[in-house]
């Protein structure tokens, strides 16, 4: 008699241990083709919002001694304040914000503080309309400050009690606000315009830091970082660039993360159903023992009664396959763009993986029902026409 | 026919050996219809399944049809007892998901090529009408008779039956047990394993196991 007909015929009369065979492997290839599906729009999300949040740029003078630099905060050295502007008049490059300081430890009734001047406006691109700099606690509140004031930072606010009026290095200021907590270096900070700052440390025209945040620099096709300090090297020969990768960098760990999360899920997964198949194989040697133990003494051997479990197997993989494709699938297509907004519509069906899905999903289920197909082909037959 | 050559098996259990078959020599004919009576636990069907090549004896040497069984391969033998061996069982084992033709001819490795033999024996066998009935569907008499139909498909050289008549009533034992007798009066050899008497009048030899040993062999001329 035909095998193929006989699985057929076993599988119509044990429909339900059949349900859930296939139950278990189109929860396998469902969650793999949902997974994968939408860690594809992720990897194109994380690509896409890299891209538009850009590089977050410090510029700062290149003779600048990293080690120190990185220790204190800022550089020690400076550079010709003309730097932002030119900057700001390259054609290629677009940013959001443009933000030229000038910094310097100082002492201050004994007490080491950080006297940051500002350049009182940011420079902003052509076509945008310009904003006031803004502190980073605060960006939607921005001030601006005018020059013989100050804002000072909160730890220094508590030492001067209620007085409007500061004493920096023989100069007298105006307390124009007193800044919140910030539990940073800010706390210690004072910061006064640019110029007023420029002229008490004797640097006109100097600044030791310009952050351009947001900056999409270049093209699409060149935006590397080597590309962009090659290119700025010649326009500021003084300064040297630092890229802020951490917004990047937290967006590209946050995928990894995903990543890493749906590799460690999936095999679990992958075990949980591969075991799931492999009990219900067992139960169904189990239930046809007697069935295994007539065909044997009807001839059928080994290799016959193994087809009709490990034929089964195939035929619940490839069903399950297909089946779980598409479920797959219509989860990644129902619930994939509300998670990823911006690459939405290139959310398609991957149809490479149906392929691969049709060839993996029965060897899986073959392979996890070997050892009760094994089991089937080995037992006596004897024990269960003995009884 | 059959030729029994000292054959002993025992059983290694957790609880200890049990030796099922102890030194049996037997000689069988062509065309001979042997008995083999005991009560249960006396060796009969580890005697049965053993000519029928099912399982592996201990010890001693048994020949069937002149070929030495277990020194064939799994699938040889296997195919050794397609072509030469049926089967016929006290509890029928018939497939569940198999209508009665289909059941008859499992037994055949051809296929849909043996059906009209097939149908040709159910008629024979009185159950034509039940051919695409399942074995759920049929009585115990049907389920038999369909049972002998697959042991005869292939016309065996011999058909082994374990308590043919277990599960019957009197008039559907004595049909199950003329079916095994018409087949050995055209020439087949029949080996019955019972502990009833039933089959005794259809017997040429009936043979007494007791605890694993043959303890009588009687003519039954």
């Amino acid at each position: 008699m035909n095998t193929l007909y006989l699985i057929f015929k076993e599988i119509l009369h044990r429909k339900i241990n059949f349900f859930f065979s296939i139950l278990a492997t189109v929860t396998a290839v469902t969650l793999f083709v949902s997974f994968f599906t939408t860690g594809q729009a992720s990897k194109r999300e994380t690509t896409r919002l890299m891209r538009d949040i850009g590089f977050n740029l410090r510029i700062i003078p290149r003779e600048t001694d990293m080690s120190k630099f990185w220790n204190v905060g800022f550089s020690e050295h400076t550079m010709p304040e003309d730097y932002v502007s030119r900057f700001a008049d390259r054609g290629d490059m677009s940013y959001n914000h443009l933000i030229a300081t000038l910094q310097e430890r100082i002492t201050w009734r004994g007490m080491q503080v950080i006297l940051t001047g500002i350049a009182p406006e940011e420079i902003t691109p052509p076509g945008k309309a310009q904003r006031p700099m803004t502190f980073t606690m605060e960006p939607k509140n921005a001030y601006t400050i005018d020059r013989g004031t100050v804002y000072v930072g909160y730890e220094l606010a508590n030492i001067l009690g209620p007085q409007d009026q500061i004493q920096i290095m023989g100069k007298s200021f105006r307390i124009a606000r007193r800044r919140p907590e910030t539990g940073s270096d800010e706390d210690i900070r004072i910061y006064a315009h640019l110029k007023d700052v420029q002229e008490l440390l004797n640097k006109e025209k100097r600044v030791n830091e310009i952050k351009a945040l947001e900056c999409l620099c270049l093209d699409e096709n060149k935006d590397s970082l080597d590309i962009l300090r090659e290119e700025l090297e010649q326009l500021l020969p003084e300064a040297k660039v630092i890229q802020i990768r951490s917004i990047a960098k937290a967006r590209e760990k946050q995928r990894l993360m995903i990543s890493s999360h749906f590799s460690l899920i999936m095999p679990i997964m992958l075990i949980v159903c591969a075991a799931w198949i492999g009990v219900l194989a067992m139960m169904n040697v189990r239930e046809r023992q007697n069935e295994i133990g007539v065909m044997r003494a009807l001839g059928y051997g080994s290799g016959k009664i193994s087809i009709l479990f490990l034929g089964k197997a195939l035929i619940i993989g490839f069903l399950g396959a297909g089946i779980g494709f598409a479920v797959g699938t219509w989860f990644a297509l129902q619930y994939g763009p509300d998670i990823f907004e911006i690459t939405a519509k290139s959310i398609k069906p991957l149809y490479n993986i149906l392929g691969w899905s049709l060839i993996a999903a029965p060897v899986f289920a073959a392979v996890s029902s070997f050892i009760p197909a094994m089991v089937a082909v080995t037992q006596d037959p004897a024990n269960t026409l003995r009884d | 026919m059959v030729h029994l050559e000292n054959l002993s098996k025992i059983y290694r259990t957790k609880r200890g050996e049990i030796k099922a078959l102890d030194d049996v020599s037997l000689h069988i004919e062509q065309g001979e219809f042997v008995v083999v009576r005991g009560h249960s636990g006396s060796g009969k069907t580890t005697l049965l399944l053993t000519i029928g090549g099912m399982l592996r004896p201990s010890m001693g040497n048994i020949v069937v049809d002149g070929k030495d069984i277990y020194s064939m391969g799994d699938r040889r033998r296997a195919n050794f007892r397609a072509e030469n061996i049926g089967f016929v069982f006290q509890m029928f084992h018939l497939i569940p998901y198999l209508n009665v033709v289909e059941n008859v001819i499992l037994s055949s490795h051809s296929g849909k090529k043996k059906t009209p033999e097939a149908k040709k024996l159910l008629e024979r066998l009185n159950i034509s009408g039940r051919e695409t009935h399942k074995p759920s569907e049929l009585s115990a008499g049907e389920r038999q008779r369909t049972a002998i139909a697959r042991a005869l498909l292939n016309q065996p050289k011999l058909v082994l039956a374990d308590e043919p008549t277990g599960n019957l009533d009197p008039e559907n034992a004595a049909e199950a047990v003329g079916y095994l007798s018409e087949y050995h009066r055209n020439g087949g050899t029949v080996v019955v394993v019972t502990h009833g008497e039933a089959v005794d009048q259809f017997a040429d030899r009936i043979v007494h196991l007791k605890e694993g040993k043959i303890q009588q062999m009687e003519d039954n001329g």
